[in-house]
């Protein structure tokens, strides 16, 4: 299996934490690429792609796919298997999850209080599910 | 007042929770790092660069157990945040007052966690073409890390959890703290 370059890479944002995000990385200079390659995780009998993982950021200066996840922990089961799948299939591959704990931290490092909850769900639920 | 009359710890807030690092301990890991520094920059030509305004306490603290001599600047630049966002991209507030050109130059942070405000300072100092470039943190979140950032010195590794005191706040409070203690948002200010 070989990583495969996204020939449409979205033009907007599937969740605002990304965009908040892609905001972030801009505000600091740093280069950043949206969903620019999937990688296939398996294959069916004919060669085609069975199931795939598409990161959300690719960071070139870091050699870095990042990909985030507002979902609880509860609902992280199958995002993790993908990422695990990702680092055996091709372990030369940096990626790295940022998860709804850390989304929360980063967004109220930044100031963001006041949208937190609306951007990744209340505290409250957060502390419950994790 | 962070201590009672019996010297034990009293909250300023319900939010702020048990000592993660004692005055004791920041205390002793400061005078440990100040010895580091002074071996290791004998005889160089120092500057020390803090980065405005958590650093003030560490920096303080710091300068004190050095022991050869070395010169103090600060800088300040701008962060990412609600009031930010629409501005374009991080810019100096404040700049060096020295030039570091042929100088070894060690930025002091308090904390290192996605690695983005040190990468910008390390960019913005490198093209000033110092002698050496290194870093100093006390705090270092290494799981948070998103940009690879060079640290020569730590003093400890931080907890996965939000911290006040000794520099670090939360909405500009707390900074005044003399230790490190765990902060909970849910419970307020």
């Amino acid at each position: 299996m070989q990583p495969q370059p996204n020939p449409n890479p979205p033009k907007e944002f599937a969740h605002p934490v990304e965009a908040k995000f892609a905001r972030l990385l801009d505000f600091y200079r740093i280069p950043w690429e949206h969903e620019p390659t999937t990688f296939p995780l398996s294959l069916d009998e004919e060669g085609n792609i069975n199931e795939a993982l598409t990161p959300d950021f690719y960071l070139s200066n870091q050699d870095l796919y990042i990909e985030l996840t507002t979902q609880r922990q509860s609902l992280i089961t199958e995002k993790n298997r993908k990422i695990r799948l990702l680092r055996q299939n091709y372990p030369h591959i940096n990626i790295k999850l940022l998860n709804r704990r850390d989304m929360r931290i980063l967004l109220i490092k930044y100031g963001f209080d006041a949208v937190t909850g609306k951007l990744i769900g209340k505290p409250r639920d957060v502390e419950k599910s994790e | 007042m962070s201590k009672n009359q019996n010297n034990n710890i009293v909250p300023l807030s319900p939010g702020v929770g048990p000592v993660v690092f004692s005055e004791a301990q920041i205390q002793a890991r400061v005078m440990e790092l100040g010895e580091a520094i002074s071996r290791d920059y004998a005889g160089a030509d120092l500057v020390l660069i803090g980065i405005l305004k958590g650093i003030v306490f560490f920096m303080a603290d710091l300068l004190r157990s050095v022991h050869t001599p070395v010169i103090v600047d600060f800088m300040s630049i701008s962060r990412f945040g609600p009031s930010e966002e629409t501005r374009g991209a991080a810019r100096l507030l404040k700049d060096l007052d020295l030039s570091l050109q042929g100088r070894h130059a060690l930025i002091i942070e308090i904390i290192v966690e996605t690695g983005f405000t040190l990468s910008y300072m390390l960019r913005t100092l490198q093209a000033r073409q110092p002698a050496s470039l290194g870093v100093c943190a006390l705090l270092d979140r290494p799981r948070h890390r998103l940009i690879d950032v060079p640290l020569k010195y730590v003093g400890f590794e931080a907890p996965d959890e939000f911290i006040v005191g000794y520099g670090l706040h939360y909405r500009e409070k707390f900074r005044q703290l003399p230790y490190i203690a765990y902060y909970d948002p849910k419970k307020g200010t």
